[in-house]
């Protein structure tokens, strides 16, 4: 079954970037959002499978936006990716707290990605 | 050629009298006895030529017309420049009160005439000499009063740039640790008085430093005499913590050793300083992530084929944004562990495991290398931050492959040690330890560098970081996770034979902190 993923971030480029690389090796459909408001939105009218979730971004950081999509019940199961530049690979410990599938530290390889994000979420 | 005797010294003798004769008699006298002799007859003329050119000693007649002898003695003793010329009278007056009175005008002795002539010349040699010795002790008096102002004039100095200094200084008593001084800027910075602070010991305050660490430290100044640039913690008298750039000198004072210590407050720097790297962090970061991003999916053709040289040209950018995204990120881990703000995670771990694994992920860099990884390892279970201490293993692998020649091996071994093996380390530590190494067959790094090595940005040679594609952090990282450990890093080397890293760490079996 094909699968949707919906990627957030501020960032036009990482957007069309991670678009295109997810697009490039599987037949998933990518849904991208600008702002933490904006995936509520996205998220509650397309249920994606998964979020990739950018930690900075500005008013709605991806805390905040998380913090919301847990609230809602429509969105509360569906599992989220947060990605961040603040944090190292070295360092992810100090997300544990968050109620997110991983954590994935920024620079990320795009062709990568799908891979990571089908082992993560044991998708087969 | 031999320089010529100095000429011994004649005294300078002025006689005065009003009888020519007996001034003769006199004047041949001591001429015979090597004195230089001036003769004069009047009291006028003997005040002139002795104000002139001040003899060593003057010999006085009392009876003289115009001007007696008790006159001219008053009148010299007078003046600055004849004062202290000892003046013995010469005089057919044998009454005590004309004896008195040759003393009370400042004679210093009193001869009558006739006179027997070696008794004479006797005073007169007396008094020479102890008009010497009075000019002797003069001029070592006058010495003394230039070195003292000279003294108090450097001790003034010193006191003022002690107290005026903006940087907190102290002067503590060893090995005691107690404070015999502190300057106002200390006071100002901890916020104690300085009746609170004197004879006292850091950890009595309490300032929040460590007795361990403060006592390791003195015995550390006493073997090297200075640290420098030491980072410590401070906590105010509020309980503010302030952090502290420190540098120690071991000094005498009186016989007995003590710390100098010059501290710069660099706690605004530091916030300063980890507001910048998180924005770096995320700024620099940024960006990097759509570069690498875009060259990957150039390079996978799918966007229109590319030529070799278009394939060379992205590898080349690709290789170079990754080092990019390594320095990031090894800036990130350093600046955070240095500012405590990475904590070390302890678990218990298998230390065979660990160097196995450090090995395994080391194998894709050794085999194109053709360098051979040896590990030798005890069965032990450890409690330390995993993560970090594959990270330094893996580091030091990584290092020590670079440097090696194809064909070449590469230890990494661990045992449980007891006694003394670093060389630099002031006390043995009592309980067993683990010593951990890596050994390389490379081309060794140079005495007068081995102790820059561990510091940032400090490779052997310049071009290293990049033929060898190194951060030059690798090494301050390794550092800096040893030490939150509680252990010691250091190298050995040998130019041409190759380099072994040693590191040691207290052997913990409770998951207590080893960073406390």
């Amino acid at each position: 079954m094909t699968k949707c993923i919906l990627i957030v971030d501020d960032e036009e480029d990482i957007r069309a970037i991670t678009k295109m690389a997810l697009e490039m090796g599987t037949d998933w459909t990518i849904l991208t959002a600008s702002s933490g408001s904006e995936a509520l939105e996205v998220a509650a009218a397309s249920h994606p499978d998964t979020i990739l979730l950018d930690m900075m971004m500005p008013e709605m950081d991806g805390r905040a936006t998380l913090k919301r999509l847990k609230a809602d019940a429509a969105t509360q199961p569906i599992p989220v990716i947060m990605v961040t530049a603040k944090a190292q690979p070295s360092s992810l410990t100090e997300f544990e707290d968050l109620e997110v599938a991983a954590v994935l530290a920024k620079p990320f390889r795009p062709l990568k990605l799908a891979g990571e994000i089908t082992a993560i979420l044991g998708w087969s | 050629m031999t320089e010529p005797a100095a000429k011994p010294y004649q005294a300078d003798i002025l006689a005065i009298d009003d009888t020519p004769e007996n001034l003769q008699l006199l004047s041949q006298l001591l001429t015979e006895r090597h004195y230089k002799v001036r003769s004069v007859t009047k009291g006028s003329t003997a005040l002139r030529a002795a104000q002139a050119a001040p003899p060593d000693l003057i010999l006085l007649d009392v009876n003289m017309p115009q001007m007696n002898g008790y006159e001219v003695c008053e009148q010299l003793k007078a003046d600055d420049r004849t004062r202290d010329i000892p003046v013995i009278f010469v005089s057919a007056l044998g009454e005590t009160l004309d004896k008195v009175k040759a003393f009370q005008v400042g004679g210093v002795d009193y001869v009558t005439k006739p006179f027997q002539v070696e008794e004479v010349l006797a005073r007169i040699e007396t008094h020479l000499q102890l008009r010497s010795l009075q000019r002797q002790l003069q001029q070592q008096n006058a010495q003394l009063q230039q070195e003292i102002r000279d003294r108090k004039l450097a001790e003034e100095k010193f006191a003022k740039a002690f107290r005026s200094s903006p940087n907190p200084i102290t002067l503590t008593s060893l090995p005691d640790c107690k404070f015999i001084e502190v300057n106002p800027s200390f006071l100002r910075l901890s916020g104690y008085t300085r009746e609170e602070v004197i004879g006292q010991r850091a950890e009595d305050l309490p300032l929040g430093l460590s007795p361990t660490a403060t006592a390791e430290g003195a015995a550390e100044l006493s073997a090297a005499g200075v640290l420098h640039n030491r980072e410590v913690d401070l906590r105010t008298k509020s309980g503010e913590i302030r952090t502290l750039l420190i540098s120690v000198e071991l000094i005498d004072l009186a016989g007995s050793p003590c710390a100098l210590t010059v501290a710069n407050d660099i706690t605004e720097r530091k916030r300063l300083e980890n507001e910048f790297i998180s924005l770096v962090s995320h700024e620099l970061r940024t960006p990097m992530n759509s570069v690498i991003g875009a060259l990957d999916l150039l390079a996978t053709g799918h966007l229109g084929a590319l030529t070799e040289k278009g394939q060379t040209l992205i590898q080349i950018a690709i290789a170079n944004a990754e080092r990019l995204i390594r320095l990031v990120n090894d800036i990130l881990d350093l600046e955070r562990m240095k500012s405590g703000q990475l904590t070390l995670q302890l678990q218990q771990c298998s230390l065979a495991d660990l160097l196995h694994q450090a090995q395994a992920a080391m194998q894709g860099l050794a085999e194109p290398a053709q360098v051979q990884i040896e590990v030798e390892a005890v069965d032990l279970e450890v409690w330390v931050d995993c993560d970090r201490i594959l990270q330094l293993l893996t580091n030091l692998l990584s290092n020590a492959i670079k440097f090696s020649e194809p064909g070449s091996r590469v230890w990494l071994s661990a045992a449980v040690e007891r006694g003394a093996v670093d060389p630099a380390a002031s006390l043995a530590p009592l309980s067993p330890f683990l010593h951990i190494q890596v050994k390389d067959q490379g081309r060794g790094i140079p005495t007068e560098k081995l102790h820059l090595i561990f510091e940032r940005f400090q490779q052997v040679d310049a071009s290293d970081a990049r033929k060898k594609s190194g951060t030059g952090l690798g090494l301050a990282i390794c550092r800096q996770i040893v030490q939150q450990h509680g252990g010691r890093i250091w190298a050995e080397s040998e130019l041409g034979q190759g380099s072994t890293f040693h590191i040691t760490l207290p052997i913990t079996n409770t998951p207590s902190s080893a960073d406390d």
